[in-house]
């Protein structure tokens, strides 16, 4: 995808998010009482407003943009695997963290992010800073520091 | 005189100054990682304090504070990912020189300049506490939004390659803002019927999310910014005396805008950063340079941010007023140790107040020995595998986003916010004007709406306030000179490509 088209989609979905956001604004918050009170509505009403301004805006200008400012705003490839698997891997992490605790759930991460994510592939290295970050963090943090770690409900080391 | 030397003595006591440097060093850790702010490291030192004696226990509190401020800029330039909202500024120009193998005069400049920052502050501090305070506390919610309003106009300036898209990406950072309970009605806005969303998102686990995921994933296609830095040979070069002295009137100007805002409650560190490293882009010849790797970058946020140490003990010490919930704590324990700021403080407890002084320089001097040091420890940092300095940057950001408050909710919100940082950057969109916006968006309406409710609904409350004119003012002449130099620039473009 080019430059402009990518432009064209990221000003397209603010638009909307604007829209969606005004509309559930309007929708679901209180007006002010007048009388100096504006409410808890105007402001989350007054940025949607903006963020449809600001992308119909920018729609204007990349649609008139000529080919040569296009090529030149070509733009990177997006890693969306990656991604999104970074972001299921946080968001096991979260449910795992509360159900079996800090000392197992973080090894798990470590180990799934080195071997997914980065392609690391030597047991040793796995191993080692899976082990060796989950028990460095938990010894600085929750026993010298005394920062609270999550302790699990299901499995609880401490 | 007298009671300087004798709070001079107590303060230069073995203990006392062994105080302030486990202040300090505790500050540097937690200001360090991404998400262990100052304010967590107070809350955790205060404890310690209440078996000590007031001027040890105050060093302690103080060198926290300090060596918190400091410690941020540390991450913001070794890995693009700030310590606190304060080193925020700091990530758009010192991730790059690292970038460039200049990690350690990044840091050696940062280190100089905070140390100078906090010093001259001290200094105001201890020279105008009186008349600085008077005038920062006529700053009621018209001025304070006039000034925030002026520190949004800096968005312009932080745009890089399209005004249009820095704008997007500031009212984006808005608009998370408003999520959770509204604090002035106390109901919820933009919850979707989520109790979770109801505690709003933290500023400090976005702001993870925003720099720490996409320098993971991009860490996952071997590119971003470790790997970028290992590119270069990582050097431990210091930062010249020449160099330096040169930016000395840059110092001494931001030092200057950071003990202002510092002393106005309700303002802070972020701000202070963002305004001074717009001011500095804006007098630089070499404004094209800034974002890419500019010294001048480093240095006027940095000393702008420490300068707000002194400027916020302004109003804590002549009016007992608090400019932030990490001045709150040290509020709370000099209150322990008996002594009660305010106007009468002066009076009855001028040996501690000395003793803070003392303490304050102690603390800097501390934070310029551990921290210059440290640089060549620090800039090995750059030398481990990217895949591994992945791993346990994602691990270090886990626990700061779960610290904030205990909330698994945290960890998803870093998740999602994260995720949508990285396709923002992938799509060239510039990612700190989000943070702007998210630091400035509470601010900006609680005070609009304070001020309009004091005056009843007409907004003459800041037509008539001269103090918010002349920042409403310089927003507008920001704004408009930066429109007008885009267009300009936006004409040569097409002209040359005709």
């Amino acid at each position: 995808m080019t430059g402009s088209r990518k432009d064209l989609v990221l000003g397209s979905v603010l638009f909307a998010l604007g829209a969606a956001w005004s509309w559930a604004a309007w929708t679901t918050l209180s007006p002010g009482f007048g009388g100096g009170d504006i409410g808890p509505r105007a402001f989350p009403l007054a940025f949607g407003g903006l963020l449809m301004g600001l992308s119909a805006l920018f729609l204007g200008v990349t649609l008139s943009r000529d080919g040569a400012a296009a090529a030149e705003a070509e733009e990177e490839r997006i890693l969306w695997g990656p991604a999104l698997l970074l972001m299921a891997e946080i968001g096991l992490y979260g449910a795992l963290l509360e159900r079996i605790g800090f000392l197992l759930a973080t090894p798990l991460l470590v180990l799934a992010v080195l071997a997914l994510n980065l392609k690391v592939r030597r047991p040793a290295v796995l191993i080692g800073m899976a082990a060796g970050m989950t028990l460095g963090c938990w010894l600085l943090f929750g026993q010298l520091l005394g920062i609270y770690l999550a302790r699990g409900s299901w499995i609880n080391l401490g | 005189m007298e009671m300087f030397l004798h709070a001079a003595q107590l303060a230069l006591d073995p203990w006392a100054v062994g105080a302030v440097g486990l202040g300090t060093f505790i500050g540097l850790v937690f200001g360090s990682i991404p998400g262990l702010t100052f304010t967590v490291a107070l809350a955790l030192a205060l404890p310690i304090t209440f078996a000590m004696d007031s001027i040890p226990a105050t060093g302690l509190l103080l060198g926290t504070y300090i060596g918190g401020m400091t410690g941020g800029s540390v991450s913001a330039i070794l890995l693009g990912i700030p310590g606190t909202p304060s080193a925020a500024a700091t990530v758009i120009d010192g991730h790059p020189m690292a970038k460039r193998g200049e990690a350690s005069i990044a840091l050696g400049a940062a280190v100089v300049a905070s140390v100078f920052g906090g010093l001259f502050s001290l200094l105001v501090m201890i020279v105008s506490v009186n008349l600085v305070s008077r005038l920062a506390i006529g700053f009621g919610p018209a001025e304070i939004f006039a000034l925030v309003v002026f520190g949004l106009s800096t968005i312009c300036g932080l745009c890089g390659g399209s005004m249009l898209k820095g704008l997007l990406s500031g009212v984006v950072g808005l608009m998370i803002m408003t999520v959770g309970m509204d604090q002035i009605e106390g109901v919820p806005r933009m919850t979707f019927g989520s109790i979770s969303l109801m505690q709003g998102v933290s500023l400090l686990v976005a702001m993870i999310g925003l720099f720490a995921v996409p320098f993971i994933i991009e860490a996952s296609s071997g590119t971003g910014g470790a790997a970028d830095a290992r590119a270069t040979r990582v050097r431990a070069e210091m930062p010249g005396l020449r160099l330096l002295m040169s930016k000395g009137w840059l110092m001494v100007r931001c030092a200057l805008l950071g003990t202002g805002i510092g002393a106005i409650p309700g303002t802070g560190g972020a701000i202070a950063s963002f305004l001074a490293y717009d001011h500095a882009r804006r007098m630089s010849p070499e404004k094209a340079s800034f974002g890419k790797g500019n010294l001048d970058g480093v240095i006027a946020p940095e000393t702008a941010n420490n300068a707000v140490t002194g400027g916020t003990m302004i109003p804590l010490l002549s009016l007992g007023i608090p400019g932030d919930p990490a001045t709150a704590i040290v509020l709370a324990g000099l209150m322990i140790h008996g002594i009660s700021p305010g106007p009468a403080l002066f009076m009855n407890h001028a040996t501690e107040v000395y003793g803070m002084y003392a303490a304050i320089v102690l603390a800097y001097f501390w934070v310029l020995g551990l921290q210059l040091a440290g640089i060549r420890l620090f800039v090995h940092v750059l030398k481990i595998p990217r895949e591994l300095l992945a791993a346990g940057v994602l691990v270090l950001c886990l626990i700061g986003a779960w610290s904030v408050r205990n909330s698994v909710f945290d960890i998803y919100a870093m998740g999602v916010i994260g995720v949508l940082a990285y396709l923002l950057v992938a799509l060239r969109v510039p990612i700190t004007p989000i943070i702007l916006g998210m630091v400035l968006g509470p601010t900006i309406e609680n005070e609009f709406r304070t001020a309009l409710m004091l005056s009843g609904g007409s907004s003459d409350i800041f037509l008539h306030s001269p103090v918010a004119l002349l920042f409403l003012g310089l927003a507008a002449l920001v704004i408009v000179l930066q429109t007008v130099g885009e267009l300009r620039l936006r004409a040569y473009k097409q002209k040359v490509n005709a």
